[in-house]
């Protein structure tokens, strides 16, 4: 009760402040005429009767002053006053306010974007779904094994029936499967989502178009197609619904639409959906649910784990497994580690440019607290207390940081749309979402205000510790003061660039170092088209046909200086499979791992891997001849140790001879598993129905289309899975991630250069200016100009020394982090560390030089008189 | 002498003002000579302590005031209690009563 009036009352104040200000002086001013004029009556004369009552009743001012400042809503009204105030000042200084605000905003827009992204992937669940707030993910942790792991069915249909505090238990395969689809004219590949029957429901996804899958789905030929494919596929015709597409050779009827802004639950998104059937079944699903209505995550995470432990006990052999339940987020849990460690560096390295742009911002803030210290004592000789006085200039400074905060918000609009055009093309579709949502923007507020604290206490606390009187007399009081805490915010921003640079170099060095190595053929000017003659139906007899007649019409296209077809690219991941070295009796010796690689003739000469023993394969290496193989040199090397391996036979079941020897081909990034055993089978004599078409051209030409045609032209149902330059397919997740930090590190690397060599400059610039009469002094004295040139120029360079130093240890203990991070990134590398230091000497000297040069154009007699 | 008289007055300062107000509207100089007769003499109450006090009461809804002229026809802002001041003076004197027997009996004792 009390507190309602007393904001009535606050209003009231705020409102009517004039009326309210004129009414308590009016108030005043007839509360002592009154008392005067009692006096008068008394007979005291007048002039006695005023003196007596100032002096009884005190001064007419400081009563008002204190109504005011005990009155409702004062405290808001300071404040409002003090914002009044900051904003003049602001406007006022044009240039500072702009240099100010624009390098908070790129700290603050640098760090809100990385926010924005984290917050998109990790934070909160995938749009499209309703209240994504309560849905879960039922996640399962294998004993021995690190991390988490994907369930099979039977472990659903559980969880299904028993888990009560979940409503919709729901689940969906993470990996999608890549199918040939066929409908009307030619087939193409596309990506399905296989999902349970209750997957749309559960999730509250409703069709933009059709239905989406109901209960009884589990046994239908159904597909629900994706919003994207259906506009891109059927132009998003209504009349598709209802009729069937061919996928795998199979109809299957087109049961509705999802809609637009509903892409799956993770951040791969598929092209169209299927059921989980007998005919699809999968071990590798993630479980999801939604919490029922009053019942916490916690409260599922208990029961869930009381369920997963007899899970393990129903059958026959025991399981270990750990359940819980977590939150859903378009990076499953399974990866959420890995890719919250990757953020976590990126958002160090942003914070690093945050840090730098607030100490530098603190440190024009002290330059100008020193010009202003005038004015600050006026205010303190007329009263104002100290706290006042920091509330005030903190005040400015959390204007100035608002008006950054704001600008950065604007900023990582721009740059989180920057930094996701940036992707690379993954082999699956990625849909990332990401908006700025009340979080990203509370992150943002408390960034901004938690910055401003920091820049402005310092700067705020010192200056409203002036003395009033010396300040008035005009003596440079507090400078040494000052000027150490300029010295250490330079230093700090020095070393911080300093990290941020040779980050940048570690990374762009790592970068390098993964795209230089040789991986044993040459990928350059060859192009690649993947093919999976299953999807149009070939079998091992028509396939081998099929790819016979293929590889010849790829080499007869003009400009094809080589072509071959193999069942996978090089340099890729290996798949293997057990092998038993001849001669031993199993279990005498554990099977060693072996990857076979399925080529036509002329593998080796279009990718230029020598052959360095015996013959490539030919056409005579047929179905009804001697099986035989090529090994690689370490192959070789290990199974017929000191002897030519051409004419042996391969251990394993068939008898396979040995007919050439090639060079070892590397892997990406890395070199070649020393454990595995490499072998080269002909195509003719080991089929593989997923082949791999790869040309050299003569002139680095693109035979895209030309093959697609061609292969179109030869059979329209097989759909071309992609196409590409052998050079670029050599990317894989750890270049996606050193690319992206390099990147991310390189832009923050430059502007942290930049602010700390303006931080350098203008702390030498102050330098100079306190010591005019110094320098004016040392130059009656008979210092000549290039004394007064090294004076500056030392004092500017040792702090650019001091915070080097201090920078290349942080980087030094950075790198450590990085390489455990990231692949290939080198430690100390000598280059790096060095280069960056010269830069930094340069950009410091030519920061310090400028001021220097400017104070050698000082007057002797004018600096003299300089105060 | 004074300084402590200014202690002990900041907690009673409002039932005070509230008491000598109970009797009839007045306005400030009368606020304040009011209540050092009521205590008589023991407490004056300086008008930079009166004054906001009067303002306060008044914004949490105790005090009622308006300009009405006053004894030499000179306009003045008179202050008087309102219901919920009333209702308000009741509870605190109740209050102190019980606080001052409390004290009283330890003090004994």
């Amino acid at each position: 009760m009390r507190a309602i009036a007393r904001l009535r009352a606050a209003w009231r104040n705020l409102l009517y402040r004039d009326r309210v200000d004129r009414d308590l002086d009016d108030e005043l001013a007839a509360v002592f005429d009154t008392a005067v004029e009692e006096r008068v009556h008394a007979g005291v004369d007048l002039a006695e009767a005023r003196r007596l009552t100032n002096l009884e009743l005190g001064r007419k001012d400081s009563i008002a002053t204190e109504v005011r400042q005990r009155r409702a809503g004062a405290g808001l009204d300071a404040f409002l006053q003090d914002a009044r105030y900051g904003a003049r000042v602001l406007r006022s200084n044009p240039i500072f306010t702009l240099t100010a605000a624009l390098s908070l905003a790129i700290g603050i827009g640098a760090t809100t974007t990385i926010f924005t992204i984290a917050n998109g992937l990790l934070l909160r669940a995938a749009p499209g779904a309703a209240d994504p707030d309560s849905l879960v993910d039922i996640v399962r942790a294998e004993k021995g094994r690190f991390g988490l792991s994907l369930s099979p069915y039977a472990d659903y249909l559980e969880m299904r029936q028993r888990v009560s505090t979940l409503d919709s238990v729901y689940a969906y395969q993470l990996d999608l499967e890549s199918l040939s689809l066929r409908q009307g004219g030619g087939a193409e590949r596309v990506f399905a989502g296989i999902v349970t029957p209750n997957y749309f429901t559960a999730l509250g996804v409703s069709a933009a178009a059709g239905r989406v899958f109901g209960e009884g789905d589990a046994t239908e030929a159904l597909v629900v197609l994706s919003h994207g494919f259906w506009t891109r596929r059927f132009n998003a015709d209504p009349a598709i619904v209802g009729r069937a597409v061919h996928l795998k050779g199979r109809p299957y009827v087109v049961a509705g639409v999802a809609p637009e802004q509903f892409r799956g639950m993770t951040v791969i998104a598929p092209d169209l959906w299927l059921p989980i059937s007998a005919n699809l079944d999968s071990a590798k699903l993630i479980i999801g649910g939604r919490l029922k209505p009053g019942v916490t995550r916690a409260q599922a995470a208990a029961e869930v784990s009381a369920v997963g432990r007899t899970l393990g006990r129903d059958r026959r052999f025991p399981r270990d497994d750990e359940w819980t339940v977590t939150f859903s987020s378009p990076i499953p849990a399974i990866l959420r580690g890995v890719a919250a460690a990757f953020l976590s560096l990126l958002m160090i390295l942003v914070s690093l440019v945050l840090l730098i742009a607030c100490a530098n911002v603190a440190g024009i803030l002290l330059a100008r607290a020193t010009a202003r210290r005038r004015e600050i004592a006026v205010r303190v000789a007329i009263g104002a207390g100290r706290a006042r006085l920091v509330r005030q200039l903190l005040t400015e400074s959390t204007m100035l940081f608002g008006l950054g905060g704001v600008v950065g918000v604007g900023l990582a609009r721009v740059m989180t749309s920057l930094l996701l055009t940036l992707l690379p093309a993954f082999p699956v579709p990625i849909s990332v979402a990401v908006s700025l949502d009340w979080r990203v923007l509370a992150f943002a507020a408390v960034l901004s205000f938690i910055a401003a604290l920091l820049s402005g206490l310092a700067p705020a606390l010192h200056a409203s510790r002036a003395d009033v009187v010396t300040a008035l007399k005009d003596e440079s009081q507090g400078a040494s003061d000052r000027l150490r805490l300029r010295h250490a915010f330079v230093i700090a921003q020095v070393a911080f660039s300093v990290v941020l640079v040779i980050a940048a170099g570690l990374l762009g060095r790592a970068l390098g170092r993964v795209a230089a190595v040789d991986q044993g053929f040459d990928p350059r000017g060859v192009e690649v088209v993947s093919v999976d003659l299953a999807m149009a139906g070939y079998g091992r007899g028509p396939g081998q046909q099929f790819a016979r007649d293929l590889v010849e019409r790829v080499r007869r296209l003009p400009g094809v200086e080589a072509a071959t077809l193999a069942d996978r690219v090089p340099g890729g991941p290996m798949q293997t499979e057990a092998v038993r070295e001849r001669g031993q009796a199993p279990p005498a010796a554990p099977p060693v791992p072996a990857s076979w690689n399925v080529v036509e003739p002329d593998y080796f000469r279009t990718l230029r891997i020598p052959i360095i023993a015996g013959r490539d394969f030919t056409a005579a290496d047929r179905e009804s001849a001697q099986p035989v193989a090529i090994v690689d040199e370490s192959t070789a090397r290990r199974l017929w140790p000191g002897e030519d391996a051409v004419g042996k036979f391969l251990p394993g079941a068939e008898p396979r001879l040995v007919i050439g020897v090639a060079r070892d081909v590397k892997s990406a990034g890395g070199g070649r598993p020393t454990a595995v055993l490499v072998f080269y089978a002909p195509l003719q004599q080991r089929y593989s129905s997923q082949l791999t078409i790869l040309a050299r051209t003569t002139g680095g030409e693109h035979l895209a289309s030309a093959i697609r045609t061609l292969v179109a032209s030869m059979d329209p149902n097989l759909p071309i899975l992609t196409t590409q330059m052998l050079e670029q397919r050599q990317t894989g997740p750890v270049v996606l991630q050193l690319r992206t930090a390099a990147l991310v590190s390189g832009g923050v690397g430059l502007v942290g250069l930049l602010l700390a060599s303006i931080g350098v400059y203008g702390v030498t610039t102050y330098a100079v200016v306190q010591r005019t009469r110094e320098i004016g002094v040392r130059m009656t004295l008979g210092a000549q100009h290039g004394d007064v040139v090294r004076m500056v120029l030392r004092q500017g360079m040792s702090l650019v020394a001091t915070g080097a130093a201090i920078g290349v240890l942080l980087a030094a203990g950075m790198s450590q982090v990085l390489r455990r991070l990231l692949y290939g990134v080198p430690t100390l590398d000598p280059v790096t560390f060095g280069g960056a230091l010269l830069l930094f000497a340069a950009v410091g000297f030519a920061a310090c030089y400028i001021p220097a040069r400017r104070a050698t154009r000082i007057s002797a007699v004018e600096a003299l008189r300089y105060q | 002498m004074a300084g402590e008289r200014m202690a002990l007055l900041r907690g009673t300062l409002d039932l005070l003002i509230l008491k000598a107000l109970a009797a009839g509207e007045l306005h400030g100089l009368g606020v304040s000579r009011r209540v050092e007769q009521i205590t008589r003499g023991t407490f004056t109450v300086p008008p930079g302590s009166l004054f906001p006090a009067l303002h306060r009461l008044e914004e949490a809804g105790w005090l009622v005031s308006k300009w009405e002229a006053s004894e030499n026809n000179r306009r003045a802002k008179y202050y008087g209690l309102t219901k919920a001041g009333r209702k308000q003076l009741g509870e605190e004197t109740a209050q102190w009563q019980r606080i001052a027997l409390v004290i009283a009996q330890a003090l004994e004792a």
